[in-house]
């Protein structure tokens, strides 16, 4: 014990010398431990405290967030497909925005995590926690099923949008489906940019974030720059980010496009008004039927619907 | 009173044993030559020991004169008619020719050998494992440890060394004093080899010279010929020169001097009253001598 | 819902295959997850625990560059190798003028968040010959790096260390302190047991 004493004194007092202090593993800072006073020393029955270890990752927070992420994606589903009510899903956004946008300062993102899991499917020495997997999985399993439920309900950077949104125009369906291309390309860079060797790995959807900035009432001013331009060009031109920019919603549009329910106007009670043509701000709605690839869900159609009453709590089964 | 003090100034006059020492330089001891015995190597002048890595170097008054490997890395070195090298666990003892003598082991008394002074009679060590001095007899019995009957279990050294030096005490037929430096209460000690305390000086102060700077100086200690006690300090560099009351006399020298990484420097006085100093970073000794104003 | 229509045949088809590609696609990744990457700083590499960097300016980046309010970094003090110093470098400003009760009269924290207390036995006639422990709050500490560039050797023992709060700590993929390090000591990695 005595000589271990002795070794590990010398080897302190090496290091102390300035010797081999390149050499060390990163989580080893050795230092001479052994010329600080023992508990015997200080005597009067003194305890060394713990040290105040960076407290590890909380996992019920992970999995509570992600308890959430999966709740709110089958509310949404159910107020939008099965309620059918406008108002419940603009609370929901609400709520949705303010815990996953300002409260969670916007890092429940599955947008964000494209770029995680590219790296981890690219890099094998690379991984993502199963709490990444599942943020990025959930929204996409709710798309195969119940269509873009996440961007009508949960997204809190749709929600943000949807919040701004004060006089929506229609862009003309051309120029809608000639930026709607954008995304794809962005997402196509964000990847390649992701998959990159580690050294030049850059994480552009991250650092282009147009809104996290807001959440966290704090940012880099390019951030904050493109955020505002976003919210004020959304206050015309519904969701913007979302239908030109977001590589998640390219994600979405592809597994949505196999959903097995979708927004569905019903065709036995349609009055062919073109109402809730009018009323889609996203230009979702062709020929008298919600675009399954394009529709956010946020039920507005609904609302604007003359025979909504009757709409509400129709049997989906006979919609599709 | 009628001696007028001549002013107390100097100089850096050159260095010793740069690129001798490839990781640490770490003890310093002279030795008058006429306590030597080497016919095979006359030198007028007085010979510096040094010690680090696993070796001792011997400089004369310009250049290595001779050195020779240590069984393990030298922590401290004294001299007398040997060559005493304190490492971990063991004191090595050669003649002045670099031949070993002798090894004495002992790890529990001689943890980690940061300081040695030898009299006719006696052996004090200190062992900064323990944190506190070991007197010994010549034939190696410990009589009694100087130190460790402090509040703090020892001499308080967050630097990680003890060191000390053997001085007369006044009148004739005097003890041996041993003053020690303790760095972590910003004090030099004085005890008797019984391990009584004698005296202390020091205090912390962060601007004065006059007190100790930073958590622990000073932290080596010698003596000049006169009695005066000669002490460095760490974080930045610095060496002073107190009287044995506690009086600062100079600062012989400041960082500019030094690595600025360098601690524990070790110091050795020597003829004329030159001071010896071990940059233990640098590692190479900075010899500083008096500055001979008209006297 | 007697029988399936074609459409709906196919349709269940595309749904099925999709299904086991993103289960494929979550197998993979579950089987290579990790429960614990973060980021975590070097200290080795931080300029403010390096050994050896001495003279240099301290570095705040941990302190101003993170997107918290108050960054996730904070200073911690590895008490085991702390030397329990009468006059802490990391607490005192140690070049400020000395009070009459012969310390330092200014603290080095910024934030006054290092809490000083004799521990074991107190000597009532002399506070150099008590041991001192050095606490760090969290709530206050905002990793400035201050303390840690001052305990550092050869001044101090280096007990102090600036880290990764873990529970506060967004985990941004684009960790914007790690973007300002000029040492490039963040590093997304298993964290220290």
């Amino acid at each position: 014990m005595r000589r271990a004493i002795h070794v590990s004194l010398v080897v302190a007092l090496l290091l102390a010398f300035g010797l081999s202090a390149a050499a060390q593993d990163p989580a080893d800072y050795q230092r001479p431990v052994d010329v600080a006073p023992t508990d015997e020393v200080i005597g009067e029955g003194y305890v060394t405290p713990e040290v105040q270890r960076p407290r590890s990752l909380a996992p019920w927070r992970q999995v509570l967030d992600m308890a959430l992420l999966g709740g709110a994606l089958l509310l949404a589903a159910w107020i939008v497909l099965k309620r059918r009510s406008r108002r419940l899903a603009f609370a929901l956004t609400v709520v949705c925005l303010a815990y996953f946008g300002f409260y969670r300062e916007g890092c429940i993102c599955p947008i964000g995590s494209i770029q995680n899991v590219a790296v981890a499917l690219a890099d094998p020495n690379h991984a993502v926690p199963y709490f990444v997997i599942g943020i990025f999985m959930l929204p996409l399993l709710a798309a195969l099923f119940f269509g873009r439920v996440f961007c009508g309900g949960v997204c809190a950077l749709g929600a943000i949008q949807e919040l701004v949104l004060l006089k929506p125009i229609q862009v003309p369906p051309r120029l809608d489906r000639a930026l709607g291309s954008l995304k794809w390309l962005y997402l196509v860079a964000a990847v390649a940019l992701a998959v990159l060797p580690a050294a030049g790995r850059d994480f552009i959807i991250c650092r282009f974030d147009p809104f996290v900035g807001f959440f966290r009432f704090t940012g880099p001013v390019h951030m904050m720059l493109i955020g505002g331009a976003f919210l004020l060009l959304g206050l015309f031109v519904g969701r913007p980010y979302c239908r030109y920019l977001c590589p998640y919603g390219a994600l979405l549009s592809l597994t949505s496009r196999l959903s097995w329910r979708g927004v569905s106007i019903t065709p036995d009670r349609e009055l062919d008004c073109g109402l809730c043509n009018k009323a889609c701000p996203y230009g979702a709605i062709e020929e008298m039927r919600a675009v399954r690839t394009s529709c956010l869900a946020c039920a507005r159609c609904y609302e604007s619907c003359p025979v909504h009453l009757s709409c509400r709590g129709a049997d989906a089964e006979a919609a599709s | 009173m009628t001696q007028v003090a001549a002013p107390l100034e100097y100089r850096l006059a050159g260095t010793l044993g740069a690129g001798d020492f490839d990781h640490a330089l770490r003890g310093l001891a002279m030795v008058s030559v006429m306590h030597v015995v080497a016919p095979t190597e006359p030198t007028p002048f007085n010979l510096l020991h040094a010690v680090g890595d696993s070796r001792v170097a011997v400089y004369g008054r310009e250049r290595q004169v001779r050195s020779w490997p240590t069984s393990k890395d030298g922590y401290s070195v004294a001299v007398d008619d040997t060559v005493w090298v304190g490492e971990a666990g063991q004191i090595e003892i050669f003649d002045p020719l670099g031949r070993l003598i002798d090894t004495w082991r002992d790890d529990d008394l001689l943890g980690l050998v940061t300081a040695i002074g030898i009299t006719r009679e006696s052996v004090f060590v200190a062992d900064a494992a323990a944190r506190c001095i070991r007197h010994f007899d010549r034939e190696r019995n410990l009589l009694n440890n100087i130190g460790d009957r402090h509040r703090k279990g020892g001499f308080d050294i967050p630097n990680g060394v003890v060191d000390f030096v053997l001085g007369r005490g006044r009148g004739r037929g005097s003890r041996w004093v041993v003053h020690v430096a303790n760095p972590g209460m910003h004090r030099v000690e004085r005890y008797t080899p019984d391990g009584e305390l004698l005296g202390r000086f020091g205090r912390f102060d962060g601007v004065d010279p006059e007190g100790f700077p930073g958590c622990c100086n000073p932290t080596n200690v010698t003596l000049t010929s006169s009695g005066r006690v000669v002490v460095t300090e760490k974080a930045p560099p610095r060496v002073k020169i107190y009287d044995s009351e506690g009086q600062l006399l100079t600062v012989v020298a400041a960082d500019e001097a030094f690595d600025p990484a360098a601690k524990n420097m070790d110091v050795a006085t020597g003829f004329m009253d030159r001071i010896y100093v071990a940059d233990t970073a640098g590692r190479q000794i900075c010899v500083f001598e008096r500055t001979e104003k008209q006297s | 819902m007697s029988r399936l229509t074609r459409r709906e045949m196919l349709g269940h088809a595309a749904r099925g295959a999709a299904l086991v590609g993103m289960g494929g696609v979550t197998a993979y990744l579950t089987v290579k997850a990790h429960d614990t990457y973060a980021w975590e700083i070097d200290p080795n590499k931080c300029i403010n625990s390096q050994l050896g960097a001495l003279g240099v300016e301290i570095c705040d980046a941990c302190a101003t560059d993170c997107v918290l309010p108050l960054s996730a970094v904070r200073a911690v003090n590895h008490y085991p190798e702390c030397g329990r110093c009468y006059i802490c470098p990391a607490y005192f400003e140690i070049k400020s003028a000395v009070g009459p009760d012969g310390l330092p009269s200014e603290k080095l924290c910024p934030r006054d968040a290092i809490e000083r207390k004799a521990i074991g036995w107190i000597d009532p006639d002399d506070p150099a010959n008590n041991f001192y422990e050095y606490v760090i709050d969290e709530s206050l500490c905002n990793g400035c790096g201050r303390c840690v560039m001052a305990c550092k050797e050869p001044a101090g023992l280096g007990s102090i260390r600036l880290e990764v709060r873990h529970d506060v700590c967004l985990d941004c993929n684009r960790c914007s302190i790690s973007t300002a390090c000029p040492e490039d000591a963040y590093e997304r990695r298993e964290p220290a047991a």
